[in-house]
């Protein structure tokens, strides 16, 4: 489904972000990827949709290099790929249904960006989804009226609307309060059960790692350093992954 | 399921619906605008007609190079009234608005007197300012200074009244608690906390008093307004050229140091 | 700063040392900065100020004649040169060039600031379309009113094009700062879910720009009312400007401008109540 090769990174030429990471993703699991602040989380999962450009590697998404298409490629390419974030980056002044709707212009002409032009077939889906995500009687509402944990599962059935293949999530409930964080987990682990689609999710929190992950990648400094199924993830490995070795030190004692 | 994709299709309806009845209000009013001034939309497309015109006669020419003392003496002028006369204001404003924000105000009539005073200042055109002042004061720089005055202490007493009162009632409330007198309450504690504030207000009226002194000067025969009109009726293009092109560099000069203060306030 | 969960411990230390230095400077810069401003504002106005007094300038006469002058306008307003009637037109004149001003002026500028808020366009658009933009702001409008007098000749075409020139200059500069506040995680998010630019502007940032979208619009013709104000009387371009300064410099008859200044003041408390309503409106 998804494989990273020796991915590198650096943002000023100098400090290297990511150093030769590589792991895969497969379809129908719930992948995590752990690990201390300022490890390169956020670096991964955003050079696999391309949204900064990374300095060297392969990213295959479907067979295909993500990094060697060109720009209406990409675009392409990213239409089925599903983001969600911790600041939700919802259209607030929109209503619900009109952000999740956004999932599928991707695909769709100009004219229809601009005049709001859906099928029926996809407000259907739209609909679908919403209630899906548990929010039907919240469709016409403005979002910027929806509480955290509501914004975040617009975002998701948004992320939805694009029939994605994967779903990158950037610590989805790093905002959320505990019972909207399980809300949300269980949407993302039923759609990698049941939908078969593959969500790959950074996180901060161990425990909602174990209960809900299949598979784990840790990562410190730029580097895998666990790659393996949830079962294996021990406390001594827990440990080794948010140690901090001696070269990191300064970047992480900046973090704090 | 159907009736609720067809809520969705009526939702959308809806909002093309309305931003169409908006756009054509508009069309509709502008095509009535342009028929009561008598503007044709066609002269817009005639725009680079006056670009063009403007590099071709406005090339300042040998002649015109003589003029320069003169420009660069009256600008000099010019800018010296901006200047005095927004911080002439500023000082007053900064009085006034300080008795008549709401959240200090020592009487609320006082605060609508001068609320009201403020709004007619600012009301009252330019024009009629430069007009009347020009009868009694005559045709000096002073009597741009006053009609720049009256129009900036409009403004910037209801600027400096709503920054005031943007501060909010808690903070004074707070220093109050400490038994601060009044007068310490506002050097103390207001004073610090929006004087980043109040320069901004300042540097943005010098910028844009520079550019109305210039209008102020074109009806009062002072300045860089009067020599540009002189100039320009006596078609002298090349030395009016000159004059438009001091007067860019002194309001980009203007803007360009109050960004930097306002980015070195930052 | 989101940490993990407490069942693993996180070694964290401390800084290397307090570190107030940074925000004592900071503080300090600010002072000085407005401290040396003042001084200089200062110095200029009073050392200039006395030189603006003419030589042999009778302070006290020009005060009374002042006086009497606002006491004639305010108190003895009426009418000799001219009807109720005609003024009345010549004040929808000056409204209708502010409003066909803003309109049009709006409209172009939302592309021009499209094409230069760093969410979008490229850096040397940006700088480019800003720089210009800087350039014909620094021209009063009624200098662009004159020059198109000259080349459209006098009349509503010169005077409709020289406003909207100021226009567009300001409110490009408005609305790209109000595109620019607009968090760049939003057009990321848009970009990553592969949509076209266009639909970003569409779906994204008209949205979010709308209320700062109209509440500029609004501010700005004001400016445009006062503009075409102060365009008829230097630039005879016609509306209740030109009418002002034909009362007040030709026939010297202050009444005449008490009755207009009367006017221009009743339409500028309706557009504050305006303004009023829109602002409460909104928040
Ligand atoms: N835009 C940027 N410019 C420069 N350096 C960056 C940028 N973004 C991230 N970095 C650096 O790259 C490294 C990895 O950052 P990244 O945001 O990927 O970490 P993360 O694991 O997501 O951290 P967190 O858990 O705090 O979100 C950090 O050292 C950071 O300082
Ligand atoms: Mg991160």
């Amino acid at each position: 489904m998804l494989t990273v090769k020796h991915l590198a990174k650096s943002y000023d030429g100098e400090k290297k972000s990511l150093t030769d990471v590589s792991f895969s993703v497969q379809p129908g699991e719930v992948t995590v990827i752990i690990g201390p602040s300022g490890a390169g989380k956020t670096t991964i999962l955003r050079s696999i949709n391309q949204l900064i450009r990374d300095d060297d590697g392969e990213i295959l998404f479907d067979n295909t290099d993500i990094r060697q298409l060109n720009r209406a490629q990409l675009r392409q390419a990213r239409c089925r790929i599903g983001m969600i974030f911790q600041n939700y980056n919802l259209i607030e002044p929109l209503t619900a249904i009109e952000n999740v709707l956004h999932g599928c212009l991707g695909t769709k002409s100009n004219l229809a960006g601009i005049f709001s032009i859906y099928r029926n077939r996809e407000k259907e889906e739209a609909l679908k989804l919403l209630e899906k995500v548990g929010l039907a009687e919240f469709a016409y509402q403005q979002c910027r009226n929806l509480s955290g944990g509501q914004k975040q599962r617009v975002g998701i059935a948004r992320a939805l609307m694009q029939q994605p293949k994967i779903i990158l999530c950037d610590e989805p409930i790093a905002s959320l309060d505990p019972k909207s964080t399980i809300t949300v987990m269980d949407i993302l682990r039923d759609l990698a059960t049941n939908d078969g689609i593959s969500v790959l999710i950074n996180l901060h929190q161990v425990d909602i790692a174990r209960s809900y992950a299949d598979h784990v990648i840790g990562i410190n400094n730029g580097q895998v350093v666990f790659d393996d199924r949830i079962q294996a993830l021990s406390d001594t490995a827990i440990a080794s992954i948010y140690q901090k070795d001696a070269n990191s030190e300064g970047s992480v004692v900046h973090e704090f | 399921m159907n009736s609720d994709v067809q809520q969705v299709t009526n939702f959308f309806n809806t909002k093309r619906l309305r931003l169409s009845i908006i756009l054509v209000i508009f069309g509709l009013a502008y095509i009535g605008a342009s028929i009561g001034l008598g503007f044709q939309t066609q002269s817009l497309l005639n725009v680079q007609a006056g670009i063009a015109w403007l590099i071709h006669n406005f090339i300042p020419n040998e002649a015109s190079q003589g003029y320069w003392n003169e420009i660069i003496q009256q600008l000099f002028r010019t800018f010296i009234v901006a200047v005095a006369s927004t911080t002439c204001a500023a000082v007053v404003s900064l009085f006034l608005a300080i008795i008549g924000a709401q959240t200090l105000t020592p009487a609320i009539t006082v605060s609508w007197v001068i609320r009201c005073l403020s709004s007619l200042l600012r009301n009252i055109p330019i024009v009629a300012w430069a007009m009347i002042l020009l009868f009694s004061f005559k045709q000096n720089d002073l009597t741009g200074f006053l009609a720049l005055f009256f129009m900036t202490l409009g403004f910037l007493t209801r600027a400096f009244m709503e920054t005031i009162e943007d501060f909010g009632t808690e903070k004074i409330q707070a220093l109050q608690a400490t038994g601060a007198t009044y007068l310490q309450v506002i050097f103390q504690g207001l004073l610090p906390e929006i004087a980043v504030a109040l320069m901004t207000w300042i540097l943005y009226m010098i910028e844009n008093n520079v550019r109305d002194a210039t209008l102020v000067g074109l009806l009062t025969g002072t300045g860089i307004g009067f020599i540009f009109n002189l100039y320009f009726k006596s078609l002298r293009y090349g030395a009016a050229g000159l004059v438009v092109l001091s007067v860019i560099i002194l309001v980009v000069a203007v803007e360009l140091i109050s960004n930097l203060i306002g980015r070195l306030l930052s | 700063m989101i940490k993990p969960e407490n069942q693993i411990s996180i070694p964290t230390r401390q800084p290397a040392g307090p570190r107030l230095s940074i925000p004592l400077r900071f503080r300090d810069r600010r002072r000085v900065t407005i401290l040396m401003t003042l001084i200089v504002l200062a110095y200029i106005t009073l050392a200039t100020l006395p030189t603006m007094i003419p030589s042999h300038f009778k302070l006290g006469t020009a005060l009374t004649s002042f006086a009497e002058n606002i006491k004639i306008m305010f108190w003895q307003p009426h009418l000799a040169n001219t009807t109720f009637i005609t003024l009345l037109g010549a004040l929808g004149q000056s409204i209708l060039l502010a409003f066909l001003t803003t309109l049009i002026g709006s409209v172009l500028a939302f592309f021009f600031a499209l094409a230069s808020t760093r969410r979008l366009a490229p850096t040397y658009l940006v700088l480019g379309i800003q720089s210009l933009m800087a350039v014909i702001r620094a021209i009063p409008t009624v200098l662009w009113v004159l020059i198109y007098s000259v080349v459209f000749g006098l009349g509503a075409n010169a005077a409709v094009v020289g406003i909207t020139f100021h226009s567009v200059a300001y409110l490009t500069k408005v609305y790209a700062d109000s595109m620019d506040e607009l968090s760049p995680g939003i057009i990321e998010t848009m970009q990553a879910m592969g949509l076209k630019k266009s639909a970003i502007i569409r779906q994204a940032i008209i949205p979010y720009m709308m209320p700062s979208y109209l509440s500029w619009t609004f501010i700005r013709f004001e400016i445009n009312f006062a503009d075409a104000i102060a365009v008829g009387a230097a630039a005879g371009a016609g509306g209740i400007g030109y009418q002002l300064f034909m009362s007040s410099s030709f026939y010297f008859n202050f009444h005449e401008v008490g009755v207009m200044v009367y006017m221009i003041l009743a339409f500028a408390l309706v557009l504050e109540i305006i303004s009023y309503r829109l602002r409460t409106a909104t928040n």
